[in-house]
Order: C-alpha cells, then sequence, then structure tokens
C-alpha cells in the first residue's frame, strides 16, 4: 500500500504527468473548435483506433505476440453489445461491460489454444479463429446473417458525433494509463522478456503461459469496447465488416507504424495512418487502403521499430556515445593453499 | 551444520547408457566446490539433476536437508538454487540493468526494489558502467558474468556455475574466477564444473569431485586430486600414469 | 467426384505456399494475391490476344515467376535476417498492394471467359463430369507430379531440400542460399499464378478473388506439416472434398468454416500436421 503512494506522489513531481493532463484536458476541448460534423467523426476515429492500438500494444507491443486476429474481440464485443443492449430494462452501459466480459471469455479460450503455438502458427492461429467468428456470425440468424444488424446508439440528439469523440478519448486515455501501468510493473517486465526469448524467460522463472494469457485477457477487454463504439456508433453493423481481417491489419499497423512497444506510438500511429487515409480516400476512392499496404512495407524495410521507437533509438545512440562494452577488471584473487598447475 | 547440497548414490540412466552412477557427494555452508571431469564425464547431468531439468532415476538429492529430488526447475529454483547455462541466454533486447532485475523478481513485485537489488549486483560483479548497454552489444566476458549476476539477483543459497569460464581467455577466466571466489561473502555456496580450465579450479576450490564414465573417482582438496594417478590416466590416457609422484 | 478435381487445383497452391514455407520459413500471406495477378494476366491474355487460358496459363506462369523473382530481390531478401514477425507483415503489405493496385487498374467488376468447354461434360462410364473441371484437373496433375519430381530429382531441387532442412549449414556446402529462396519464392509465386490461370474459367474474376485462397492454402499446409509439398498436396486433396461433402451435405456457406474447423484442429492436436517433421 504505501508502495502505491510513493508513486502517486512521485507521479505528482513529474512533469511528464502534467503533461499528460494538460493533453487530455485539451483534447476534450477539440471539438469546441471544430464546426465540421464530419470532421467531428474522422476524430472520433483517430481516437478509437488509438485506443484500440494501445490495447493491441499490450499483447503485441508488449508481449510480442503477433495477433493478426483481433477483430474477433472487436467483432464480439460489438455484437454483444448489439444483442444486450436489445435485452427488457437492460442498461446500455452495462451492455457494453457484459459484451467486453464475454470477449474476455472469448480471448480465455482462443489465448488456451493459440498460445501453445510459436511464431507464424500462433498468428494463423488467431486470424483462423477470427475468421471463424466471422463465418458464424454471417450464417447465424439471431446475429441478423448476411443482412446485418442494426444497433442502438449509446448517445443521441444532434451533437452525438461529439459525445462518442469524448466516448473514443476516454477510451483512449484509459488504455494509454493501462499501458503505462504495464511498462512500469514487474507483470510488463516478463512481457518483455517473453518477447525477447520465450524459452530463457521459463527458465529464469516466468510462467509464460499464465502472462501471455492474462496480457490477451487485458487487450480482449478494451479492444471489445471499442468494437461496441464503434458500432453503436455507425448503428449498423454486418459481419464482413465488423468482424473483417483489414480490421485487425489496421490495428496492428497502427501500432507498428508509430512503435510497438512504447507509450506514444499506437497514439502518433494512429493519427498518421488515419490522415493518411483520409487524405487517399478523396484521390482514390476504391482503393485506400493501398496506402495500408505501402505503409507496411515501406514501415518494415525502413523503420521497423515505428516512429517513436526510430526517434528514441536515435536520442539513446547519442547519450551513451560510442564506447565499447567490455569487462577487464582488474580482480585479484586470493592465493590458493598450494600451488597448482598454473 | 547441515550441508547445503547432499547428493547420495545417484544414478540416472538414457536408454541403456547410465550417464551418472553412485555417485555422491556434500557441498557445506559458504564452500566453493568444483565438478570436473572429461568430455561426457556427466558433469551436466548432475547439474541438470540438482536443479531439476532431470530426475534420478536411484538415489536422492538433498538441498538444505530437504529432498528436492522430484522437483521441477521453477520449484528449485524457488528454493534457492540459482544456475547459469554453459550456453548463454541472456534476453537480448533488454539492457543488462533490465536483465538482472528479472532474477530479483523472483523475490519482489516492487519495480524499484528490484532495481535497487540489480543495481547491488551489478556493483559486486563489477559491471556498474555496463547497466544501460542491451545485452545484445556486450562480448561474451560480459555476457558470463550477466548470467551470474541474474542467478544472483534471485538471492540463492546454492549458485551452479557450468563451464561458466568455458570460451573466454586466461585472463578473463581469471577475472571472473576472482569473482566467484567471492560469492560466499553473499552466503552463497557455489557448484561449479569445468572440462578445461584448471587454473580456475585450482585457484579457487575449496574441494574438488571427479567424475569419469559417471562414476566419482576422486575427491579431495585441488591439490591432492591433480596428483592422483586414476585422475591422470582418465584425462590423459594410461600413459602418463607415471607423472604420479 | 467433384472433390477430387478441385482438390489438385488446390494442391498445386498448397504445393507452392509449402514449397516457400520449407524454404523460407516464410508465411507468404500475399500467396493468394499472387494467384490473382495470374489469373488477370491470363484474363488479358485472353482478352486481347484470345489465347485459351488453357494455354494461357503457361505464359502466365512464366510471367509471375520473374514478377515473384523482382518482388524477392526488392522486398524480400533485405529483410533475412530480420525476425519472422517483420517477414510475415511484408507478405501482408505485399499483397493488400496489389489487390487495391487491382481495384484501381481493374476496379472491382466481376469479369469472366465464356468457353464452350465450360459447358460441355464428358461421360466416364457412371461419371458425369464437366470437361473443363477434367482438362483443369490433367494439366494440374501433370504439374503437381512433375513439380514432386523435379524437387527430389534435380540438383536445385536438392538444394532447396538441403536449405528447407538445416538452413545453416546449408550454405557451408557450397549452396547460394539466396539463389535458391529467391529461385523458391519465384517458383511459388509461379505455380499460384498458374493455378489461378487454370482457375479463370471456372470463376469470376475481380480484385479480391485470391483471399479465400490464401487461407486455403495455409490450412492445406498445415495439414500436410509445414514444408512438406507432399504433405501439402495431399492436404489439397483433403481440403478438396471435405469442402465436397459440406457443400452436399450440410449447405454450401458452411464448405468455408470447414478449412478452418480444420486447420483448428490439426494445429491443437498435431500441429506438426500428418507429414510433419518439424516443431511448430
Amino acid at each position: 500500500m504505501r508502495a502505491f503512494f510513493v508513486t502517486f506522489l512521485n507521479m505528482l513531481k513529474s512533469w511528464k504527468s502534467w503533461v499528460f493532463v494538460a493533453v487530455t484536458v485539451a483534447l476534450f476541448l477539440v471539438p469546441g473548435f471544430v464546426d465540421n460534423n464530419y470532421l467531428v467523426q474522422v476524430l472520433f476515429r483517430i481516437a478509437l483506433f488509438a485506443a484500440l492500438g494501445l490495447a493491441w500494444n499490450i499483447v503485441g507491443g508488449y508481449a510480442g505476440q503477433l495477433s493478426l486476429g483481433h477483430v474477433a474481440f472487436f467483432g464480439v464485443g460489438a455484437y454483444g453489445y448489439a444483442l444486450f443492449s436489445e435485452l427488457p430494462s437492460m442498461s446500455k452501459w452495462l451492455a457494453l461491460l457484459l459484451a467486453a466480459l464475454v470477449s474476455v471469455a472469448m480471448a480465455a479460450l482462443i489465448g488456451s489454444i493459440a498460445f501453445r503455438l510459436r511464431g507464424p502458427y500462433f498468428t494463423l492461429a488467431t486470424i483462423a479463429f477470427a475468421e471463424v467468428l466471422r463465418l458464424v456470425a454471417t450464417n447465424l440468424a439471431v446475429t441478423g446473417g448476411a443482412i446485418g444488424l442494426t444497433v442502438t446508439s449509446l448517445f443521441t440528439g444532434r451533437s452525438f458525433w461529439r459525445s462518442f469523440y469524448f466516448a473514443a478519448v476516454t477510451l483512449a486515455v484509459v488504455t494509454f494509463l493501462v499501458n503505462v501501468w504495464v511498462s512500469r510493473s514487474r507483470f510488463g517486465y516478463y512481457l518483455m522478456a517473453i518477447r525477447e526469448d520465450e524459452e530463457t524467460a521459463g527458465a529464469v522463472g516466468i510462467d509464460t503461459t499464465s502472462c501471455k494469457l492474462q496480457s490477451l485477457l487485458i487487450s480482449a477487454f478494451f479492444t471489445a469496447l471499442g468494437g461496441a463504439l464503434y458500432a453503436s456508433a455507425f448503428q449498423f453493423m454486418i459481419p464482413d465488416s465488423i468482424l473483417n481481417i483489414d480490421i485487425s491489419i489496421q490495428i496492428a499497423i497502427v501500432t507498428m507504424l508509430g512503435g510497438a512497444g512504447t507509450l506514444l506510438g499506437p497514439v502518433v500511429g494512429a493519427m498518421l495512418l488515419l490522415a493518411a487515409s483520409e487524405a487517399f480516400k478523396n484521390q482514390f476512392k476504391e482503393s485506400h487502403l493501398l496506402i495500408y499496404g505501402i505503409l507496411i512495407v515501406g514501415v518494415v524495410l525502413f523503420l521497423p521499430e515505428g516512429i517513436v521507437g526510430g526517434l528514441r533509438r536515435l536520442l539513446q545512440g547519442g547519450k551513451k556515445g560510442k564506447a565499447k562494452p567490455s569487462v577487464n577488471a582488474p580482480v585479484s584473487i586470493p592465493s590458493a593453499p598450494a600451488g597448482g598447475v598454473a | 551444520m547441515t550441508a547445503v547440497l547432499e547428493l547420495r548414490n545417484i544414478a540416472k540412466r538414457f536408454g541403456g547408457l547410465a550417464a551418472v552412477k553412485g555417485v555422491s557427494f556434500t557441498l557445506n555452508e559458504n564452500e566453493i566446490l568444483f565438478v570436473i571431469g572429461p568430455n561426457g564425464a556427466g558433469k551436466t547431468t548432475v547439474f541438470n539433476l540438482i536443479s531439476g531439468f532431470l530426475h534420478p532415476d536411484e538415489g536422492a538429492i538433498l538441498f538444505q536437508g530437504k529432498d528436492i529430488s522430484k522437483m521441477a526447475p521453477h520449484q528449485t529454483a524457488r528454493l534457492g538454487i540459482g544456475r547459469t547455462f554453459q550456453i548463454v541466454k541472456p534476453l537480448p533486447g533488454l539492457t543488462v540493468r533490465q536483465n538482472v532485475m528479472l532474477g530479483a523478481f523472483m523475490h519482489t513485485r516492487s519495480v524499484h526494489r528490484a532495481e535497487e537489488e540489480a543495481g547491488k549486483v551489478l556493483d559486486f560483479l563489477q559491471m556498474s558502467h555496463l547497466s544501460e548497454f542491451a545485452a545484445r552489444e556486450l562480448p561474451l566476458a560480459a555476457l558470463k558474468r550477466l548470467e551470474i549476476a541474474r542467478a544472483l539477483a534471485t538471492r540463492p543459497k546454492l549458485i551452479l556455475l557450468d563451464e561458466v569460464v568455458s570460451g573466454l581467455t586466461t585472463s578473463e577466466a581469471l577475472a571472473l574466477a576472482g569473482l566467484v571466489k567471492r560469492l560466499p561473502e553473499w552466503g552463497v555456496s557455489v557448484v561449479g564444473g569445468v572440462e578445461h580450465v584448471m587454473q580456475v579450479v585450482m585457484k579457487i576450490a575449496d574441494r574438488v569431485v571427479v567424475l569419469d564414465y559417471g562414476a566419482k573417482i576422486a575427491e579431495g582438496v585441488p591439490a591432492d586430486v591433480v596428483k592422483n594417478p586414476t585422475v591422470i590416466e582418465a584425462y590423459l590416457g594410461p600413459k602418463y600414469k607415471e607423472i604420479a609422484g | 467426384m467433384n472433390g477430387l478435381l478441385t482438390g489438385a487445383l488446390y494442391a498445386l497452391i498448397g504445393m507452392g505456399l509449402a514449397l516457400i514455407f520449407g524454404v523460407m520459413r516464410i508465411v507468404n500471406f500475399a500467396h493468394g494475391a499472387f494467384l490473382m495477378v495470374g489469373m488477370y494476366a491470363t484474363w488479358l491474355l485472353f482478352d486481347l490476344l484470345k489465347i485459351n487460358p488453357y494455354i494461357g496459363f503457361v505464359p502466365a506462369g512464366i510471367f509471375l515467376f520473374g514478377f515473384g523473382q523482382l518482388i524477392y530481390l526488392l522486398l524480400i531478401h533485405p529483410l533475412r535476417n530480420r525476425s519472422h514477425f517483420m517477414q510475415i507483415l511484408m507478405t501482408a503489405g505485399i499483397g493488400l498492394i496489389l489487390v487495391d493496385a487491382a481495384q484501381l487498374i481493374f476496379h472491382a467488376d466481376y469479369r469472366q471467359t465464356n468457353l464452350d468447354l465450360v459447358n460441355r461434360n464428358l461421360h466416364l462410364g457412371p461419371f458425369t463430369a464437366n470437361a473443363a473441371e477434367v482438362l483443369s484437373f490433367g494439366i494440374a496433375v501433370a504439374l503437381v507430379v512433375g513439380l514432386h519430381f523435379y524437387v527430389t530429382r534435380s540438383l536445385t531441387g536438392q538444394a532447396l531440400r538441403a536449405i528447407a532442412q538445416n538452413p545453416e549449414v546449408a550454405p557451408l556446402m557450397g549452396i547460394n542460399v539466396g539463389r535458391i529462396q529467391g529461385f523458391s519464392f519465384a517458383l511459388g509465386t509461379a505455380l499460384a499464378g498458374v493455378a489461378g490461370g487454370l482457375l479463370l474459367p471456372r470463376l469470376y474474376l475481380f480484385p479480391s478473388v485470391g483471399e479465400d485462397f490464401t487461407t486455403k492454402a495455409f490450412v492445406m499446409v498445415v495439414l500436410g506439416g509445414m514444408g512438406s509439398m507432399e504433405g501439402a498436396a495431399l492436404g489439397g486433396l483433403v481440403l478438396g472434398l471435405a469442402e465436397n461433402f459440406t457443400s452436399l451435405y450440410v449447405g454450401n456457406q458452411w464448405a468455408l468454416v470447414v478449412d478452418f474447423v480444420l486447420f483448428l484442429v490439426v494445429l491443437s492436436v498435431k500441429p506438426s500436421g500428418i507429414f510433419g517433421r518439424q516443431r511448430a
């Protein structure tokens, strides 16, 4: 308990905390200056993808498990909310929570199978799970099949995009804080160890399966909230769009472009990616996804650590200088009791 | 006083081959014991048996009086047996300090305390100047120290050093040996295993156990063991038996 | 019966992917996109030069081979020392670019060829089969068998298998790993392109036609054991049959689900596949 207060006090002293508070406040004030409703919708999507990227960051960035099936949690959150909110006398907010919990249960199931696999097999398994869900949703009546489902909106009224924007920013801020907590906790160190070398991590006494699973559960929870928010904002969804692998790829790219395993990476990535996508959309109506492909190729070839990661490395390189690490410490050895073969 | 470690008539077979048979020895508190023997003598098998990666077919292994023969590696680790590996296994992208902290995390949840522990251990091993380097940037000598540092951060009662100086130049090996000699200051007893670098063994071992083809053929202080004809024969062949006094 | 016919084509696609994975350990997410490129190339030959797809698939295949080489040199070879994660992402990116570029150039219209062959039926004893399918089956089987012999008998084929078994030792045997890997990538994509060409008479052509095939290819490769070309071929047959049965008895829409269920079952129960030698 004492540790908690100490950390809290340290946070108050740190300038970074104040910058964070200032930025958060500023974000909430932004809609006041923006008149265009469409623009607010864009801002909503940026904030949402920042949140989704931050959620993915926990399992993909810190733990280093490349999941390309996160749309499964996104979609389950969306469908969960849509279906739960239809139940009589169900509060919309409770429906939201329940949907996220269902998604967590799904993550437990997916994780228990997928995490037994390594590398590309794991990725394939995540894709497979998401695709199965999409096909199931297309064929079941309760989910509206391929025709789709209408969703009750969380907010109504003329400025409902603004409300959605606030909700998305709140989600992003919360997931950001979760990232901060993870990066500074023992749990976070364990995840990073798993990312670096899973076998060694196990040899050092880390329960790798449990840690990976926990990271997926946390990630799924917030991804589901994002999915529910998205669905309720657009008020209509079909499996082919809400459970599409494209969303999984977008989430991963947002984080990798900005810098996986960093705090600001997903945020920067979301801003850049969505801005680029919007710009492209006006030029090429049909293939705005082309920009995603080009960005992936570019990032992988030239900037594998992402923007924030690359910046960080540049700055650190300067600080350390060019000293070569060595351990040539002259240590005197106490003389042995008798002579030896030396 | 109870021995820190006791092996009673340990045997381990792989298929028809006995890797280790009838091996017994004790390690006393704050002692440095080295297990030596030619290639294939069974040294690494003994280490795997003690740490729990393997279980003995016969006999028992007692750690501070407690039977650990059937325990798994993470259980022995928690009891206080630290281990380094012959092929170093650092976590490449993490810094030296972060690597060591992982060891400290076995006993604390607090990042702050883990940092402190790591700092102390790195100081002792004279590696503080390397704290912020990524493990992948280190040369072998430093990586060997990192292995020890990480094991030391788990606050073990016993540390198993398997071929800890192999691959190092003579001066690097001697420097590291000097540090190993000081491990008992931390209340840690040491069992080391080496095949070749006898200078190290001579200089820092309190006692030596010699294995050959899975059996113990000699035990004693380094000076005595080195003159033992059976030992010389095991290493160099029957022709050299006459060298013994 | 139908399942077998489709299965042979699937086998072709699966073998291409297995080849790439076996030699390079790259999970090629762009495989379906290459199939689509092959399909468009064959279609262009048909549309502009009136070349029958059952002939046109050859130049299309050759084009894909060169195209694959180019992509390998520019985009994949530079990544050979990076993590698999990065390589996977790269192929995913390439796939996206190819699909969207196709969309830009050809737009999302559905196109098709109308060949007589497609409408004719052959009667072989008690079986009735579509003439076009039998033809593509024949070609596919010939290619699969030819490929098998090539990989097992030729010098290049042996180099391929050497690299697949031990990528670190292979260079010590004097094998130019980079060149062989480029070759296998090109060959793998050429196979996908050829399969696309052979599929042209029977399917509608549109930019995302390849997406489903990527997934099917993965299922085949996992079924048969990652890296085993024979396994992938067998996997292709199994898949073709399984899909057919599901279509007939349960319903068309569930056919795809069968793919994934098979995939997940194999991954959970025997990740190394039916013929697999490698750890998952």
